[in-house]
């Protein structure tokens, strides 16, 4: 009797200590998150001052000046539909390329898949420079385009390849010859049958893709020059007035603004994201 | 409509056959400010160009100043440049030997009532050289300390201004009230330029100082960090950041603009946003040395690319943007280059945030400062500078040795 | 009926009698996969021929004017340049210190977060919250908190009696520091890895050892391990790339100071490319770090295939 609480005892204790040192390890992890939302609502002066979580006075028109202060609006929106355009075209290209490499059969193969897995391996400094003249010689400097360019046919669109062969793979063919029976064509057959039963390496296509082009930064970092062009990451990494000085809370303030709303996102999805990234691993 | 069409089609042979002058046609002009007061003004100046050149319009393009050289660099190279812009004197030398500015002096001469001898020939150094000019000038900046008259009263001090006055503000007394400053507060003394002196501003950390001790930091292709006045200089630096502990030190930070630091050094173009400060503060000259008064001054200029489609043109705006009433335009802003402005009255009166006195004393800096070194490869010696650098600005670092590591790292490229 | 030229999409019921189904089934693939190949063609297989022309000479990205060289450039980087080896050191140091960090973090993580308990997804969601959040809004937030005495991390250190360095400002810590940021950032991506793997491992394996009475630490090193093999190879690889391909972490931390501590070899190509201006000699550092990644690529596969 007494032992066997002691036994759930020992194991409550041994449950608590667990999760006590899960919490310690998770504060580098979630630190910097509450810091950046605490000194995004502080004073230029109190960023520096004694270090506190919580602001002696909230600040909340920093979140408007961090509008005035640069077309923050424009730049957000930059983002936005470049990611979403990037997305969009990564699943379409990389699920077609994924399709012909997993279902059809042709002369070479498996040197094409091999050229493809090469590009994964080249980091995108390698070729940044040819790639910024070739954008030169393309007449798109300072336009959107290499920022939508270059990652749907660069490594990321190949890594979405790749997960879509890798899923096509996995898939039953039954459904997919009853659908050429009918007289459906190749494309048909790609379109209404493989694609819908593709949701979720679509899914892990899509979210990767879109993190990934949200992110970017060396690419607009190069080829972008106009204030009301830039993305995000190129804004947050701006913040100084006319003459060079760094303005941090409003920098701050706007990290936080680019952070936060992805944050609530993925606290929404996150299961659906956790796997998608679990799928990705899955394509050796 | 018909007559709409007749016009197109006349300014479309305009632009085919007249000079570039008569044509519709839109410059773009980069600049690194996105102040909207700045912003005006230039729009200003090129409305009135549109009084000799009825179709030309001009878009400013704000590139923000931290990346500015380096955005221009890629627009330049990435097939898609400016026509004209702002530059910075470090950028000088690189861009105009790479060849990528246009001869200006032709269209200055040209221009009505221009007078470019008007500006001081110490100004135009770094931007002309045999009789061609690769940009005209239109901040000349000095160096000045900004204090903060609350904390000096606090200490019970006498402020910078008024020690300059009795002619006691030396080299050796700044690091008197630095250090008693930072005691008495427990904030800090100095802060060099945006606090980022220990990084992007290594030069406008060390150079005033070292010329007040008559040092220089290069000249004549030879390295003047290992020469005794610098090695002096620094050493007085690196006491006040590790032994006195006044200066704010690497990797901290202490903002002069919120209140943390007592003084800094910067520009007097930034005085225009010290009207946002919550305290008391004032201005004076740099803290003179063994070498004398030396002033610093940083430069900015306008210049025209190469590679833009409309050269003409942009050098008549050029031309017209830094003509006798524009500079004085500009003036409220940016400390303007021409002798005759200067020596006006209403210079000394542009700057409603700073006393007359005092904006003597930014008169009398960019008459007798000196510009910020540049070199045609500056951006390569910055950066073969700034590790050695990096080793100075350590606690137990021997400065001797280290400037002259600084010049073995940089003698190879001057 | 109207006979459209086979491409894919229009051609539908009949078939074009003169093309077998082989032949046909191969032109729809070549369709299927020409854009991705077009882009791949285009936008990195030509770039990477490009890039060892580009090494082959002297090349002034402002004045553009270029000449042929021949192999002067990986003369200067190779023996005259010192900085050049202390890149590549950096490098490796910066690869050596992440990979086996970013690994042995996964792994713990994996382990303790694979079976269910409550707050599980709690805690699962908090160790990968950083790997969606940008590189640039990451290192703009640390760089705050490693601030000399002022910084937060200093304060807490201080806290428990113990002064922190300056981690920014000396040229070991600095390396220190963005390593280890660079891990809090990405390790819950491997760490997800892991655990799909770790679930996919039959739990009877488990039970069965356990009836033969294997300790816990047996049951990891005798079934776990080896089965997540393919895994970890898989994560060796993609971390070892990702560890020579960070710029973005560098640049907004250290800027590759001080002293050129963190001075990588990314962050080198991007300097004397785009800030010195020197195309030919960034080329050929580009070349060199293709030749790095891709033979350490080879060497991985290589060991794991003598392996099994």
């Amino acid at each position: 009797m007494t032992g066997s609480l002691t036994q759930r005892q020992l194991r409550l204790v041994k449950q608590v200590c667990w999760t006590l040192s899960l919490c310690i390890v998770a504060v580098p992890f979630v630190f910097p998150f509450l810091w950046m939302i605490s000194s995004g609502l502080k004073g230029p002066s109190e960023i520096f001052g004694r270090p506190s979580l919580i602001p002696t006075a909230f600040r909340w028109s920093n979140y408007l000046e961090v509008f005035s202060y640069q077309p923050f609006a424009a730049q957000y929106f930059n983002s936005l539909y470049i990611a979403v355009t990037v997305t969009v075209l990564t699943l379409f290209i990389s699920s077609l390329a994924g399709y012909a490499l997993a279902r059809l059969r042709f002369a070479g193969a498996a040197l094409v898949a091999l050229f493809l897995v090469s590009a994964l391996m080249v980091p995108e400094e390698v070729t940044i420079i040819p790639n910024f003249f070739l954008i030169r010689w393309l007449g798109l400097s300072d336009t959107h385009w290499p920022l939508i360019l270059l990652p749907v046919f660069g490594p990321q669109g190949i890594v979405g390849t790749f997960l879509m062969r890798q899923y096509f793979l996995a898939l039953p063919k039954e459904l997919e010859e009853a659908g050429k029976m009918d007289g459906l064509s190749r494309f048909g057959v790609w379109w209404r049958i493989a694609l819908p039963m593709s949701r979720p390496a679509l899914a892990a296509v899509a979210i990767i893709t879109f993190l990934n082009s949200w992110n970017l930064f060396l690419e607009p970092l190069i080829f972008i020059s106009s204030l009301e062009k830039f993305t995000l990451p190129l804004a947050l990494s701006n913040f100084t007035d006319p003459y060079g000085s760094p303005l941090w809370h409003l920098q701050l303030a706007a990290t936080t603004l680019a952070v936060v709303p992805i944050l609530i996102v993925y606290l929404i999805a996150q299961r659906q994201i956790i796997e998608s990234f679990a799928l990705s691993g899955v394509k050796g | 409509m018909k007559v709409r069409l007749k016009s197109i089609t006349l300014s479309a042979l305009a632009l085919g056959m007249m000079s570039s002058a008569l044509a519709a046609a839109e410059l773009r002009f980069t600049v690194w400010t996105g102040n909207e007061a700045h912003l005006s003004m230039l729009n200003g100046i090129a409305e009135s160009f549109k009084e000799t050149h009825p179709d030309v319009t001009v878009r400013f393009e704000t590139i923000p100043a931290g990346d500015y050289t380096q955005k221009l660099t890629f627009q330049l190279a990435g097939g898609n440049p400016p026509d004209a812009g702002w530059m910075m004197e470090d950028a000088a030398s690189t861009f105009a030997n790479a060849g990528v500015l246009e001869d200006l002096a032709p269209t200055l001469n040209a221009a009505d009532g221009y007078d470019l001898e008007d500006f001081s020939e110490a100004a135009m150094g770094l931007w002309s050289g045999d009789g061609k000019v690769w940009g005209v000038p239109f901040s000349t900046s000095p160096f000045v300390i900004f204090y903060n008259k609350e904390m000096f009263d606090a200490a019970g001090l006498e402020d910078p201004l008024a020690l300059s006055a009795k002619g006691e503000w030396d080299m050796d007394k700044f690091q008197e009230v630095a250090k008693a400053l930072a005691e008495s507060s427990g904030k800090w003394g100095f802060e060099f330029k945006d606090g980022q002196g220990y990084d992007t501003r290594i030069m406008h950390a060390l150079m005033p100082p070292i010329r007040a001790y008559g040092g220089d930091v290069w000249a004549n292709q030879e390295c003047g960090f290992d020469k005794p006045e610098a090695i002096a200089a620094v050493q007085q630096l690196h006491d006040m950041v590790f032994k006195d502990k006044s200066i704010v030190p690497p990797g901290e930070n202490g903002d002069y603009f919120s209140g943390n630091s007592a003084m800094t050094i910067n520009q007097i173009s930034r005085a225009s946003l010290m009207s946002d400060a919550g305290f008391d503060w004032g201005i004076a000259p740099l803290p003179t040395g063994p070498g004398g008064e030396a002033p610093v001054i940083g430069q900015a200029a306008i210049v025209v690319f190469t590679a833009g489609q409309q050269k003409e043109l942009a050098a008549e705006f050029v031309a017209h943007m830094t003509n006798k009433t524009n500079v004085a335009t500009m003036a409220q802003f940016f400390p303007p280059a021409r002798n005759s402005v200067l020596s006006s009255e209403a210079f000394t009166a542009s700057n409603e945030l700073i006393p007359a006195e005092q904006m003597e004393i930014v008169g009398e800096a960019i008459a007798k400062g000196k510009v910020l070194p540049s070199h045609e490869r500056s951006p390569q010696i910055l950066a073969a500078m700034k590790p050695r650098v990096d080793a100075l600005w350590r606690a137990d670092a021997n400065v001797e040795e280290s400037l002259k590591a600084v010049c073995a790292a940089i003698q190879p490229l001057l | 009926m109207t006979m459209k030229p086979a491409t894919g999409v229009t051609v539908r019921g009949e078939r074009a009698p003169w093309l077998t189904l082989k032949m046909r089934e191969a032109i729809e693939a070549w369709l299927f996969i020409s854009p991705t190949l077009a882009g791949f063609l285009i936008f990195f297989a030509g770039p990477l021929v490009a890039v060892v022309w580009y090494s082959l000479s002297e090349w002034n990205l402002l004045s553009q004017q270029a000449t042929f060289v021949g192999l002067a450039n990986y003369n200067d980087a190779l023996f005259r340049n010192p900085d050049f080896w202390l890149v590549v050191r950096n490098s490796i140091v910066f690869a050596v210190g992440l990979v086996p960090l970013n690994m042995a973090l996964a792994l713990a993580l994996a382990l303790a977060l694979s079976r269910r308990f409550r707050g599980v997804v709690f805690f699962r969601t908090v160790f990968f919250a950083p790997v969606v959040t940008s590189a640039v809004a990451w290192a703009i937030v640390w760089k705050f908190l490693l601030q000399g005495e002022a910084g937060f991390v200093n304060q807490l250190l201080a806290a428990i009696g113990i002064q922190g360095p300056n981690w920014l400002r000396e040229p070991d810590w600095a390396m220190v520091a963005v390593i280890v940021t660079r891990v809090i950032k990405m390790v819950g991506l491997n760490m997800i890895l892991y655990i799909a793997a770790l679930q996919a491992i039959p739990r009877d394996y488990e039970a069965a050892a356990r009836l033969e009475g294997a300790s816990n630490w047996q049951i990891f090193r005798m079934i776990i391990w080896p089965l997540l093999g393919p895994t970890t190879l898989v994560i060796m690889v993609i971390t070892t790339i990702g560890s020579f391909k960070v710029f973005d972490h560098i640049y907004l931390m250290t800027g590759g100071g001080p002293e050129n501590g963190t001075l990588v070899l990314a962050f080198y190509i991007y300097q004397q490319g785009f800030q010195f201006f020197d195309v030919g000699y960034a080329s050929a550092l580009a070349m060199i770090m293709f030749v790095i990644v891709m033979g350490l690529t080879v060497v991985q596969l290589a060991l794991r295939r003598r392996d099994t």
